[in-house]
């Protein structure tokens, strides 16, 4: 019988047999690899969640670990509305997340937290929906000439160019008829119980200028976020309250890594 | 004839292997396994021995969120969560569990099925809800104009009266017969519109006030409101009364109690008002009926898939409100 193996015939099935161990390791390599990359991913994921923020805050590798999770979560979900810069949108009133300006809570992670698991004015029960801005103009708490005078006492604040009389009559009208004080505290500086923003500038949610201001006042404001607790993961929504503290101004303290 | 296969050849690729394909079929079987496994006690709503990482506990496997216990340590204690004391965060947990079982034992004696106040609360919790969103949703002007001028209607103001409400008496308890009283008051009314003064009327022609607008046991000739002379007069007078102008005075009109005649002293009439006087009214119904529709399109939604059985009367009744 002739021999077709040749001297090929002899190295062939010891060949083929390296070649199929060689591959069988490498496959059962990435599936391990892959395994415990995933149990690394649960593991960092489920300490995110399990650790007190104020801990949380010490941590620069969860933290890290946190905003590389939170940034796609971010893209999908709160760029159309908060835009892909986190700045805010003036037309539809959502808030700049840069900044150190809160309208609940004090920017903790918690507070944040507590803000995009049950929104505002969502329809959640637990959302933050104490009150809203009032249409003062158009549910005749003030007169449109009063309106007018509160915008410029809001532009004098604010340190923007202002009518010093009308001013001096907004500011009347700030602690008396208008009862803004009530919510925007009597230094104006706001308060989060309320959701009622600082009115000292240079933040604002729909913009500080003249007409802006003026459609505040004269029709309220009725901002809205939903509630993401049904939407998203325990640890993407701690993730996003990481990364929008960091964003924030909170720098990542240095802490034990 | 099946060809003897050596170990050997359980890596070698290029041969068919029985050995090997049972091994690869278990592994991918256990590997399935594991999945299917892991899907099913990680999956939402399923919870395990183990307390999930995003609470703090499970009672009953219903879960505490830690952020839940941190949001009411700060509201409880007025401090931020961090510089809560330990202290201080046991005995939230310790309310928030027994928060938990009294719910879970509310449930269980079925408490929402019989108890007015646990019913009236989930009913407006679920209206809160399924209106969130038309609350948030703020009309534009337009809207509103159009709404205005499709309900013109409604935004008619009220009108002004100051009338007197005089009455011949008649029956058992007076002197004078119901034809009397009619032909008495016909009189009066005579001589009212030939400019007679009230007070001189009352006085030759018996007449005197109904009663019907009294203020601190005193005639009342001030000004009232449509709604309240609607209200206040019988439903004759008050017809009689709306058409008559300042200064005017009614035919006189049969009641139980004698003929009265309606004096009219100043009448403001209903005036339609316009779309900036009516804004706030137009905003608050617009709302009112946006909420209102919602909530019947949930309540339809919510008899599509429910199983009501109705009693022959209660069918009745059904085919009535339809």
């Amino acid at each position: 019988m002739q021999n077709t193996a040749g001297p090929a015939g002899a190295a062939g099935p010891k060949g083929a047999r390296r070649q199929g161990l060689t591959w069988g390791i490498a496959a059962a390599a990435a599936l391990l690899c892959g395994l415990c990359y995933w149990l690394h991913l649960r593991s960092l994921e489920d300490s995110l969640v399990r650790q007190w923020p104020a801990e949380l805050a010490h941590d620069a590798r969860m933290m890290g670990f946190a905003a590389s999770l939170a940034r796609p979560v971010y893209a999908r979900h709160c760029a159309p509305c908060h835009g892909a810069n986190l700045h805010g949108d003036h037309e539809t009133g959502a808030p700049d997340l840069t900044d150190t300006v809160w309208l609940y809570g004090d920017g903790s992670i918690g507070d944040i937290e507590n803000t995009i698991l049950y929104g505002v004015r969502s329809g959640h029960p637990k959302a933050h929906n104490v009150t809203d801005m009032p249409a003062e103009g158009r549910l005749h708490q003030l007169s449109a000439a009063e309106v007018d005078d509160v915008v410029e006492f809001v532009l004098a604040l604010s340190r923007q160019p202002h009518a010093q009389d009308a001013a001096e009559r907004g500011r009347k009208l700030f602690y008396d008829k208008g009862n803004c004080f009530d919510c925007h505290a009597s230094d104006a500086m706001g308060n989060t119980d309320y959701g009622a923003p600082p009115l000292l500038g240079p933040n604002w949610n729909y913009g500080g200028d003249r007409p802006t201001l003026r459609k505040s006042i004269y029709s309220g404001r009725h901002g809205l976020c939903p509630a993401w607790i049904s939407v998203l993961t325990p640890p993407q929504i701690r993730a996003l309250a990481v990364y929008l503290y960091v964003e924030s101004g909170k720098t990542v303290p240095k802490g034990p890594s | 004839v099946t060809p003897v296969q050596s170990s050997g050849d359980f890596f070698d690729l290029s041969k068919s292997h029985v050995r090997r394909s049972m091994v690869l079929l278990a592994l991918g079987a256990l590997l399935g396994l594991a999945i299917a496994g892991y899907g099913l006690f990680t999956a939402k709503g399923t919870r395990s021995q183990s307390v999930p990482p995003e609470d703090l506990a499970l009672v009953n496997n219903r879960p505490i969120l830690r952020s839940d216990f941190m949001t009411q340590v700060q509201t409880e204690f007025a401090t931020p969560f961090a510089e809560s004391l330990p202290e201080q965060r046991a005995k939230v947990l310790k309310d928030m569990v027994a928060e938990e079982l009294q719910v879970q034992r509310g449930l269980e004696i079925d408490l929402p099925s019989f108890d007015p106040d646990v019913r009236n609360a989930l009913v407006a919790g679920v209206q809160l809800e399924v209106t969130a969103d038309v609350m948030a949703q703020q009309p534009t002007d337009q809207e509103l104009r159009a709404y205005y001028e499709a309900h013109k209607d409604r935004y008619v103001g009220e009108g002004v009266l100051r009338l007197r409400d005089l009455v011949v008496k008649s029956g058992a308890d007076a002197a004078a017969t119901a034809e009397q009283a009619m032909a008495n008051a016909q009189q009066a009314v005579t001589a009212l519109r030939a400019g007679m003064t009230v007070e001189q009327a009352v006085q030759r022609y018996r007449l005197e006030d109904s009663g019907a607008l009294m203020a601190a046991g005193r005639v009342d000739t001030g000004e009232i409101f449509e709604f309240a002379a609607r209200a206040k007069l019988a439903r004759e007078l008050y017809a009689a009364a709306a058409t008559l102008q300042g200064g005017q005075v009614s035919e006189p009109i049969r009641q139980n109690d004698g003929a009265h005649v309606v004096v009219m002293i100043e009448h403001r009439m209903p005036v339609r008002e316009d779309y900036a006087a009516a804004a706030d009214q137009v905003w608050t119904d617009y709302k009112n009926e946006a909420q209102a529709r919602v909530r019947e399109a949930n309540v339809r939604y919510l008899r599509s898939r429910a199983d009501i059985l109705l009693s022959p009367a209660a069918r009745e009744l059904e085919e009535r409100a339809q």
